[in-house]
C-alpha cells in the first residue's frame, strides 16, 4: 500500500463514478459542459481533501456511534467555507457553479471517502485517496461533460469544434443526455473491465 | 446515561468549532461579496449607458431605478431591474432604456435556466434584438411582438420581455405622476 498506488486507485480501478457509482447527483446536473464539469470536478476535490484530512486526524477522538453526523458537520463546514471564498474570490466561477456547490455537501463521494477511508488511514494516505478519488470524479465528470457538449452544442469548453453544417442535438444537453450517456460509458468501461 | 451525556458533548464540541470557524470566513468574505456584486451593477450600468451619470431613485412600490444623465444635466435615459420568475428559476435582467422609452440595450444579471434551452438567453443573438425597440410594448412574437423567442424556451423569453415591459410601464406611470423635473 504505497502512496503512487493510493493516488492512482481512484481514476480507473475504483473510479467512483463509473465503477463504484457513487455521487450521481452533480454527474448528472453539471455535465451539461465541459467548464461546469472541470469547475465542480475540482471544487469537490478540494473539498475531498480538506475533509479527509480532517476526518483522518479526528478519527480517534470520534466516538463510532456518532461518527456520521460528525462527518456530516465537517463536510458541511468545509463546504461552505468553499462557497464563500469562491463568492468573494472567485466570482465568475461562482456565478456557473453557485448552484451546484451546497450539492457537494450530499455529494456520497466525499461522505463515502470520510467512511471508507480517512476514518481507516492515516492523513498521507487519506490525501493520497483524496486526490485521486476527486480526480477520478473530475476526469469522469469532464469525459461525460465531454462528449455530451459536443453532441448537444456542437462546442468544447465553448469553442466550436464541429462543421457550421452540424446541427446540435439538443437532447444530449438536457437531462435524458445525461442518463444515455452515462450508461453508454458505464457499459463501455464494464466491457474493458470483463475482457481482463 | 453518561454514556449518552459524553456523546452529545462531543457532538456539541465538533459543532460550536465547525460553527466558530463559518462565523470568522462569514465575516471575512461578506464586505468584499456585497463590494462586488456592487461592482457588478456599476459595471452593468456604465455597459448599457456609458459615459453617464447615474442618480438612484426610489420608486412608490419600493423598487429602485437609476436616472442617467450626461454631463450637461440632461436625462438621457433610465436604468432600471425587472425580475421575475421564468421556467426554473427568477431572472434578473438590467434594462436600459432612453427618455422616449425605447430599449438601449438589455444585460441578463442572473438566470438558472436549462442549459441548451432557457439558458441561451445569454446569448448576444437574443439580447441584440432588444435595442431599439419600444419597452413599453414590448412583446414576444408569439404575442404578435417583435422579439422572436428562443426555439424550445418560449417561457423564458416572455417571462425576460415581460418583466422588462411591466417594470418599464410602472416608471413610466411613476415619472408622469412623480412630477419629474
Amino acid at each position: 500500500m504505497n502512496f503512487f498506488k493510493e493516488l492512482t486507485r481512484g481514476i480507473i480501478k475504483e473510479n467512483p463514478i463509473f465503477v463504484i457509482v457513487l455521487g450521481m447527483c452533480p454527474t448528472l446536473a453539471v455535465t451539461t459542459s465541459v467548464e461546469n464539469a472541470l469547475g465542480m470536478g475540482l471544487a469537490a476535490t478540494f473539498v475531498l481533501i480538506c475533509s479527509n484530512i480532517m476526518i483522518s486526524l479526528i478519527k480517534d477522538v470520534t466516538p463510532a456511534s456518532i461518527r456520521i453526523p460528525v462527518y456530516i458537520v465537517v463536510i458541511a463546514a468545509f463546504v461552505s467555507i468553499v462557497d464563500m471564498m469562491m463568492a468573494a474570490y472567485l466570482p465568475a466561477l461562482h456565478k456557473s457553479l453557485g448552484l451546484f456547490i451546497p450539492l457537494i455537501a450530499v455529494n456520497c463521494i466525499i461522505l463515502g471517502r470520510a467512511e471508507a477511508y480517512a476514518s481507516k488511514n492515516n492523513v498521507v494516505m487519506s490525501i493520497a485517496d483524496a486526490i485521486g478519488m476527486g480526480l477520478g470524479f473530475t476526469l469522469s465528470l469532464s469525459v461525460v461533460a465531454s462528449i455530451r457538449e459536443i453532441i448537444g452544442a456542437g462546442t468544447w469548453l465553448n469553442m466550436r469544434v464541429t462543421p457550421a453544417s452540424y446541427d446540435p442535438m439538443l437532447i444530449a444537453i438536457l437531462a435524458p443526455g445525461a442518463f444515455i450517456t452515462l450508461g453508454f460509458l458505464m457499459a463501455i468501461m464494464s466491457m474493458i473491465k470483463e475482457k481482463k | 446515561m453518561k454514556y449518552y451525556l459524553k456523546l452529545g458533548f462531543v457532538l456539541l464540541i465538533f459543532c460550536a468549532g465547525a460553527s466558530g470557524i463559518l462565523a470568522y470566513v462569514n465575516s471575512l468574505t461578506t464586505p468584499i461579496i456585497a463590494a462586488r456584486k456592487a461592482q457588478d451593477e456599476i459595471n452593468a450600468r456604465e455597459k448599457l449607458i456609458p459615459g453617464a451619470i447615474f442618480e438612484e431613485r426610489e420608486s412608490a412600490d419600493g423598487d429602485s431605478y437609476f436616472i442617467a444623465r450626461d454631463e450637461s444635466e440632461q436625462i438621457i435615459g433610465f436604468v432600471f431591474i425587472a425580475a421575475e420568475n421564468g421556467y426554473s428559476s427568477k431572472i434578473q435582467t438590467m434594462v436600459g432604456i432612453d427618455a422616449d422609452f425605447d430599449i438601449i440595450g438589455i444585460e441578463i444579471l442572473d438566470q438558472g435556466e436549462t442549459p441548451g434551452l432557457g439558458a441561451n438567453c445569454l446569448n448576444e443573438s437574443f439580447s441584440a434584438q432588444f435595442a431599439q425597440k419600444d419597452a413599453l410594448g414590448l412583446k414576444v412574437d408569439k404575442d404578435d411582438g417583435e422579439i422572436v423567442a428562443l426555439s424550445g424556451a418560449t417561457i423564458t423569453s416572455r417571462t425576460i420581455v415581460n418583466s422588462v415591459r411591466t417594470r418599464a410601464n410602472s416608471l413610466k406611470a411613476e415619472l408622469e405622476t412623480g412630477g419629474e423635473q
